[in-house]
C-alpha cells in the first residue's frame, strides 16, 4: 500500500544543511497499522510528511496505492492527497468553523453538494461519537474531542491511508486510550491502512501490527511488534521498551556484585519471558518439584501485546551448585525466553 | 451657535464620512490582497516567491515612511489623472487611499501570520489549492484580527482626513482649522473635536463588536 524507497531528506538549516533522513525504506501493507517510533529529532515527523509529500524528499520514491507521488505535478498530487487522510498532534482544526463544517471541509474543497456532505458527515459524527457537538466550535471541545473531529475530517474524503502525526501526544493517558481504540476500530471497519508516528512505546504496543524504530534518520530496527518487544536488538529499542517492560536488574541487586560465571555458594538470577501459550506452562512448580532448589520471584509482570499475553519474571534460584546448573538446563529446554543475569553471593543482599 | 454653523458642521461631517468611507473601502480591496501576497510569498509559505515578497515589502515600506501631508502634495499629478482635479474632496480620496493601502497590507500580513501553520498544513494534506487555502483557511481564521486591523485603518483615515483641508478637501478637520483656529471660533473647534471623538468611538465599538462576534477561539 505504501512503499518508501531510499528516502533522503536534507534541509537548509541555519547552521548548514541538516540531513534529517538518510536512506529509509519502508513497506506498509494494506490494512496494517504501522508504527514509527523515535525520539524528537530522529526524523520521524519528516518521514511521515514524506508519505503525503507535505515534505518532498530530496531523493527516493514514495509510492502510495500504486501511484508514485514523487513523479507527480502539483495538480495530480492534490488529487492523490485526497486518498491520504492525516491527523495531527495539535489537531489543526479551523477555529472559525463548527465541528460539522470542519469535518465537511475536505468535501467543500471539491464542491460537494450540501446533501452529499450531510450524507457523509452525519455518519462520521456518529462514528466518532460527536453527533451532539455538531454545531459547537473547536474551542468548546476537550482535546480528545478535538482529535475525534480531526479523525472524522481525515476520513471525510474516504481515504485509503490514514497518517497519524503524534496524534495522541497532546492527550492524557485515558483519552489516548480511547483515541487509539477509535483508530483501531476504523482500521478494522474501513480496512484503512494506518501509519502512525509517536515517541510513546505504549501507543505502539496498544494498536500497531508492525513497528520501525528510527534513530538519527535511519531505521534502527523493524519487525512485528511482538518480535521487537520480546527480542529487541538495537540499544534504542531496548530503551523504548524499558519504559513498559522492566529489563533492568532488580533494585535489590543493584549494589550486589553480579558474576557472569558460577561462583561457589551463590544463587542464580534469571529473567524468563513468556510469549503466548508458553505463558500457560507451570514452569516454576515444575522446577521446584524436579530439583532441590528454591525459586524466589524478584520481579514479575504480565501484559498483552495486541491480544498475545507476554510476561517477564525475574527469579532468584537458590540451592546446591549442581541443582542450580540442572535447573538452568531445565529452563533452557522449555519454550520460553531465558536470560541469565548472573550469579550473586547468597548473602550479599541479605540486608534488603 | 448659529444655524449656519450647524449646516457647516453637518456638511463637514458628511465630507469626512465620505472621504473615509471611500478610501477605507478601496484600501481594503487592494490592501487585503497585498497582505495576502506578502504572507504567502514569504519563505516556506504556500506560494513562496522571495523576489515578489521583497519588492512588495520595500514598496510598502517606502509608502509608509512618507509623511501624509508630503505624500498628498507629491502625488498631485497622479491625483489629477485619476479624478481630473487636484482640489476638493474627491481629490483628497486619492492620497488617503494610497497612504492606507500599505498600512492595510502590513496589518493584514500581521493578522494572517497569526494563523497557525499547522492548519494550513492540514488543508494542504487534504488537497486544497493555494487559492482555497487563502480563501477558506487564512482569511476566515484571521477574520476577527482582520476586522480589528480594518477598524484601526478607518480610525487612522479619520485622522489623516483632517489634513485634506490643505488641498481643499473639506471635512471636519478643515472646518476646525479654518473656523475654529483661524477665526478664533472656540465653539466650532469644540464641536468638531466632539464629533470626531464620537465618530472614532462609534467606529471602534462597531469594530470590536464584529470582531468579538466572529471570534470563536
Amino acid at each position: 500500500m505504501i512503499k518508501l524507497s531510499n528516502i533522503e531528506k536534507t534541509y537548509e538549516g541555519a547552521s548548514g544543511p541538516v540531513h534529517a533522513i538518510k536512506g529509509i525504506d519502508l513497506h506498509v501493507k494494506r490494512g496494517e497499522i504501522y508504527g514509527v517510533i523515535g525520539l524528537s529529532g530522529a526524523g520521524k515527523s519528516t518521514l511521515i510528511r514524506c508519505i503525503n509529500m507535505l515534505e518532498s524528499p530530496t531523493q527516493g520514491t514514495v509510492v502510495v496505492d500504486g501511484q508514485d507521488l514523487t513523479a507527480m505535478n502539483a495538480i495530480e498530487l492534490r488529487a492523490a492527497r485526497k486518498n491520504i487522510g492525516m491527523i495531527f498532534q495539535h489537531f489543526n482544526l479551523l477555529s472559525s468553523a463548527t465541528v460539522y463544517d470542519n469535518i465537511a471541509f475536505p468535501l467543500k474543497l471539491i464542491d460537494t453538494s450540501k446533501a452529499d456532505i450531510e450524507k457523509t458527515v452525519a455518519p462520521l459524527l456518529e462514528l466518532v461519537g460527536l453527533t451532539d457537538k455538531r454545531n459547537q466550535y473547536p474551542a468548546q471541545l476537550s482535546g480528545g474531542q478535538k482529535q475525534r473531529v480531526g479523525i472524522a475530517r481525515a476520513l471525510a474524503s474516504n481515504p485509503k491511508v490514514l497518517l497519524c502525526d503524534e496524534a495522541t501526544s497532546a492527550l492524557d493517558p485515558q483519552t489516548t486510550k480511547s483515541i487509539l481504540a477509535l483508530i483501531k476500530d476504523i482500521n478494522q471497519k474501513l480496512q484503512l491502512t494506518v501509519v502512525l508516528i509517536t515517541h510513546e512505546m505504549q501507543v505502539i504496543k496498544e494498536i500497531c501490527d508492525k513497528v520501525a524504530v528510527i534513530e538519527k534518520g535511519v531505521i534502527a530496527e523493524e519487525g512485528t511488534v511482538l518480535e521487537v518487544f520480546t527480542n529487541p536488538k538495537a540499544a534504542i529499542t531496548k530503551e523504548f521498551i524499558s519504559v513498559i517492560i522492566n529489563h533492568d536488574i532488580p533494585e535489590a541487586f543493584k549494589d550486589a556484585e553480579i558474576s557472569p560465571t558460577p561462583i561457589p555458594d551463590s544463587s542464580l538470577l534469571v529473567r524468563l519471558s513468556f510469549i503466548g501459550s508458553s505463558a500457560d506452562e507451570p514452569v516454576i512448580s515444575g522446577l521446584i518439584r524436579r530439583f532441590n532448589v528454591d525459586a524466589n520471584i524478584i520481579y514479575g509482570n504480565v501484559d498483552h501485546i495486541k491480544s498475545t499475553p507476554y510476561g517477564t519474571l525475574v527469579l532468584e534460584i537458590t540451592g546446591g551448585d549442581t541443582d542450580i546448573e540442572n535447573s538452568l538446563k531445565y529452563l533452557q529446554e522449555r519454550n520460553l525466553g531465558i536470560e541469565v543475569i548472573g550469579y550473586v553471593a547468597r548473602h550479599d543482599h541479605i540486608a534488603r | 451657535m448659529s444655524q449656519d454653523m450647524i449646516i457647516l458642521l453637518v456638511k463637514a461631517l458628511g465630507e469626512t464620512t465620505y472621504m473615509v468611507f471611500i478610501s477605507s473601502l478601496i484600501s481594503a480591496l487592494v490592501g487585503i490582497p497585498l497582505g495576502v501576497i506578502l504572507v504567502t510569498t514569504d519563505k516556506g509559505h504556500i506560494l513562496e516567491n522571495l523576489t515578489v515578497n521583497r519588492i512588495l515589502g520595500a514598496v510598502a515600506n517606502a509608502a509608509r515612511s512618507t509623511p501624509f501631508i508630503i505624500l498628498m502634495v507629491a502625488i498631485i499629478p497622479i491625483t489629477r489623472v485619476i479624478v481630473g482635479t487636484s482640489i476638493g474632496t474627491n481629490a483628497a480620496i486619492v492620497p488617503l487611499t494610497l497612504a492606507a493601502i500599505p498600512f492595510v497590507g502590513r496589518l493584514v500580513e500581521t493578522s494572517l501570520k497569526e494563523v497557525e501553520y499547522g492548519v494550513i498544513e492540514a488543508a494542504k494534506s487534504m488537497g486544497a489549492t493555494p487559492m482555497q487555502i487563502i480563501c477558506r483557511v487564512l482569511i476566515p481564521e484571521a477574520m476577527p484580527s482582520l476586522i480589528s486591523g480594518l477598524t484601526i485603518t478607518v480610525i487612522s483615515l479619520i485622522g489623516y482626513s483632517a489634513m485634506a483641508g490643505a488641498i481643499g478637501g473639506g471635512g471636519l478637520g478643515d472646518l476646525a482649522i479654518r473656523y475654529g483656529y483661524q477665526r478664533f471660533r472656540g465653539d466650532v473647534m469644540l464641536a468638531t473635536v466632539v464629533i470626531l471623538i464620537i465618530q472614532v468611538q462609534l467606529v471602534q465599538s462597531l469594530g470590536d463588536y464584529i470582531a468579538n462576534k466572529l471570534n470563536k477561539r
